[in-house]
């Protein structure tokens, strides 16, 4: 709860103005998935790499996705994370049916609705804090200077607002990752998928950066994915996945 | 359409990958600047020297010439020989306007041999009668005006050209050849006095007839018989058949009596005679004499002196000094490089045949056969050449170019063969290294030029290709967070295109620069233009002179830098920064957005 204290809250009220909000009933469903599946061929070779999940996630929940490398893991993620489309089954998103969205209409979606948080961070290294935080923003067509306001507020939210034009190389890697926190809240999204984002962290640092994340959830309510491998960051998260094979071997909400 | 600032930053934190894309677009870029430079100075070059006749106002040049024949042109060069080689021929100072053939006029108007035997006669003419120099000792120069191969029209034949439909104007102009020669006059006659003495012969006398005999006897003896009795007679025979043996002194101890004489027959008196030569003085030609003669050879016109812009020189052409004052009689316009060679300024003066000249101004003429170093006016050079009221150019300009063909049909027609030459017959003739180098330009540079655009167009472009590749995280993360492909397709693009904007800045520096370094060096293309020799310029074989009746000059290559080829090269750094960028875009297109997600080290 110390972290709490360095990690002021986000204020939900003032983003409202500037982007319109989904609705974020707590309690109702925002991924539902059923039988999905993803086939990969590689060189005439099939790969199941989801064999027909089902799988429920409400609006505010902390789920975190484990498993080791090839459970597919990854895959599903992103296939919450829109960033692809499976190949059988169906994957609903907000109401919506990802399966079979144009790669434009996905890229909307993951525009508007979803957050990303990466274990490399992920930020543009020529761009400095506000300027990585503020091109979130740009394909929502939010003007320049609401982008520059909103990104330093979102940054101070996080507690880097003396960090606002620092280059990437001038952060440290908790640094970093707030900042990429605070570009996956830009477009106040529904969703922030984060893939083992402590991953590059070591454990205090990974301690501040989940409890930033956990701090979302509780207070914005915010639903947050997070892929790891961490027993210490699933710890951390109100429901575990366990995946193994394309499957789900546990799931500790069933 | 894309975020400006993500550009900037892109563009000057990877400054070097910005700068190795840009400068390999720069130096494509320059190096086309310097190739439609060159192009374009020789373009320059070959408009400057191939039409001659487009800068002094004049679009079709007529005269009529005569091809000089082998054995005329066969004499030998030396010019102590040469000075004396055709002594007894023609005087000096053109020979008279008589061999000035008038061909324009009658039925035969063609170059006839005979107009040509004529013209050649009249060359000829230059041949110096020693004999009219002065007296043997003294020092003596003398300039001789010859036609060279042209043959003169009247002046009646310009403005008959003048009235042919779409001509603007017609100008005459007299081109001559003029041979300066100096030297001491030798000694090349003797005189002899003949004559004057007794010749005596021997002449063996008719025989008589024996009726003579006895007659010439009996008138002897009479006569002796009254000078010195019967006592003599016994003789008198004997003398008679004496005179067979042809002894004249005995004989004309007898003959000295006038009264034996009477006896004589008139044949045999006759023979007695004394044979007085007649005195008298014969002036006899020596072998040539050694001498001091030298012959220098330049070349003179007459223009007309109240047109500034129209003829063989114009006003523009002018270097220093002034143009013909409106009286000219005693003017001059000097050559410049005639100038510099003889140290002629303007208002210095130049004496020909004893008549000193003023020389208002020097000209730079363009390179032409019509380059002649001592330009006069017309009536000035008629009355030197003893050719009064004739020329041997007709400067025509026209109305439209597009009518030059008809015009010159026209003129044929009007003049029959006269030799009609226009610009693009002139640019037919010549050759050298400028029409090397153009051709090269013509038919290389286009093609380098590509080459070297579409070389520099793929370095960018793989520069890019690989710069995307080493960005695929962070083009997978803008596609992650939200940012369409065309969002992604058109930063990728303006980058790149912001790389051509530095490209071509740097690129027009250096062309510039090439192109600064190419005039500066400035290499020299000679042009040799035999069909540009239309003046007096191939006299010189008519005389057996060593001339070509080629005319060559060295123009010197400049790169000039027009705004079109700035804006050109401007244009073609954006269009590699544009193909690049499609190259790029592509590339970042095909990323999946998962891409972000994947480990990549």
């Amino acid at each position: 709860m110390e972290l709490e204290r360095k990690m002021p809250m986000i204020d939900t009220e003032q983003s409202e103005s500037a982007l319109p909000r989904p609705e974020h009933e707590s309690g109702t469903p925002l991924y539902e998935l059923s039988g999905l599946e993803r086939t990969f061929s590689k060189g005439g070779m099939v790969v199941h790499a989801i064999r027909g999940i089902n799988l429920v996630i409400d609006r505010g929940e902390m789920v975190s996705l484990e498993g080791p490398s090839g459970s597919g893991k990854s895959t599903l993620l992103q296939l919450l994370g829109a960033l692809d489309s499976p190949t059988g089954g169906s994957i609903r998103f907000a109401r919506r049916d990802l399966a079979g969205l144009s790669d434009k209409e996905l890229t909307k979606i993951r525009a508007q609705e979803i957050g990303f948080v990466f274990q490399h961070f992920n930020l543009i290294l020529t761009l400095t804090a506000a300027e990585n935080v503020a091109i979130a923003m740009f394909p929502n067509h939010v003007r320049a200077r609401e982008r520059r306001e909103r990104a330093e507020q979102l940054l101070n939210q996080v507690g880097l607002g003396h960090r606002l034009h620092h280059l990437p190389s001038r952060l440290s890697g908790g640094e970093q990752q707030r900042v990429a926190i605070a570009r996956a809240l830009a477009n106040n999204p529904s969703v922030i998928i984060a893939d083992e984002p402590t991953g590059n962290l070591d454990s205090d640092t990974a301690k501040e950066v989940m409890t930033a994340l956990t701090a979302l959830q509780s207070s914005a309510g915010v639903t947050i994915v997070v892929a790891t491998h961490d027993e210490e960051v699933a710890q951390l998260t109100s429901r575990r996945v366990r995946i193994r094979d394309g499957e789900i071997l546990g799931d500790s909400a069933a | 359409m894309f975020s400006l600032s993500y550009v900037s930053r892109e563009l000057r934190r990877r400054w070097g990958r910005t700068l190795v894309t840009a400068l390999g677009l720069a130096a494509g870029v320059g190096l086309v600047m310097g190739i439609i430079g060159v192009s374009e100075g020789l373009s320059a070059a070959q408009n400057r020297v191939l039409s001659p006749l487009g800068t002094v106002g004049t679009d079709i040049i007529v005269t009529r010439t005569v091809a000089p024949t082998t054995n005329q042109s066969t004499t030998t060069t030396t010019t102590t020989t040469h000075a004396f080689n055709g002594f007894g021929g023609g005087g000096g100072g053109g020979g008279g306007g008589g061999f000035f053939a008038r061909g324009v006029s009658g039925a035969a108007t063609d170059a006839t041999s005979s107009q040509a035997a004529a013209l050649l006669n009249n060359n000829a003419s230059v041949i110096t009668d020693l004999a009219k120099l002065g007296k043997p000792g003294t020092q003596f120069t003398h300039d001789f005006f010859v036609p060279g191969t042209l043959i003169t029209f009247p002046s009646v034949a310009v403005s008959d050209v003048a009235r042919i439909p779409g001509v603007t104007s017609a100008v005459g102009a007299l081109s001559l050849q003029a041979l300066h020669e100096s030297g001491t006059v030798p000694t090349i006659t003797d005189t002899v006095k003949t004559g004057g003495q007794t010749i005596s012969t021997t002449v063996k006398p008719p025989t008589l007839t024996p009726s003579q005999t006895a007659t010439e006897r009996s008138c002897i003896l009479s006569v002796l018989k009254k000078s010195f009795g019967s006592a003599a007679g016994g003789t008198g025979g004997g003398t008679g058949r004496g005179s067979h043996s042809g002894r004249g002194g005995g004989f004309s101890g007898f003959t000295s009596n006038p009264a034996v004489e009477k006896c004589l027959t008139p044949a045999q008196i006759s023979y007695q005679q004394k044979v007085l030569v007649p005195e008298q003085t014969i002036t006899r030609v020596l072998k040539p004499p050694t001498t001091n003669t030298s012959t220098a050879s330049y070349t003179v016109a007459g223009v007309d002196a109240s047109n500034e812009t129209t003829g063989l020189i114009t006003k523009a052409q002018l270097v220093s000094g002034t143009w013909f004052t409106s009286d000219p009689a005693d003017e001059v316009l000097v050559n410049t490089a005639y100038a510099s060679t003889k140290k002629l300024k303007a208002g210095g003066t130049v004496t020909i045949n004893a008549v000193s000249y003023r020389i208002v101004g020097l000209v730079k003429p363009t390179l032409t056969g019509n380059v002649s170093d001592i330009y006069f006016p017309l009536p000035t050079i008629q009355s030197l050449a003893s050719a009064p009221g004739y020329v041997n150019e007709v400067l025509v300009s026209v109305k439209s170019s597009s009518d030059v063909g008809a015009i010159t049909t026209a003129i044929q027609k009007e003049l029959p063969g006269a030799t009609v030459l226009t610009s693009k017959s002139l640019a037919d003739q010549v050759s050298g290294s400028l029409k090397n180098a153009r051709k090269l330009a013509t038919d290389l540079g286009g093609a380098l030029a590509i080459v070297v655009l579409l070389a520099a167009f793929l370095i960018a472009g793989l520069l890019t290709l690989s710069s995307v590749s080493k960005r695929v995280r962070e083009i997978g993360s803008l596609r992650a967070i939200g940012w369409t492909r065309g969002e992604v397709v058109r930063q990728v693009m303006a980058e790149t295109v912001g790389i051509g904007i530095v490209g071509g800045l740097i690129g027009v520096a250096i062309g510039v620069g090439v192109c600064a370094v190419i005039a500066a060096v400035g290499p020299g293309l000679s042009v040799t233009a035999s069909g540009l020799a239309v003046g007096a310029s191939s006299v010189g074989s008519l005389v057996g002179q060593s001339t070509t009746g080629t005319v060559t000059t060295v123009v010197h290559l400049t790169a000039p830098v027009h705004l079109a080829t700035i804006a050109l090269a401007f244009a073609g750094a954006l269009i590699g920064g544009l193909i690049a960028g499609a190259a790029g875009g592509w590339r970042a297109a095909r990323l999946a957005p998962a891409s972000a997600l994947r480990d990549l080290g």
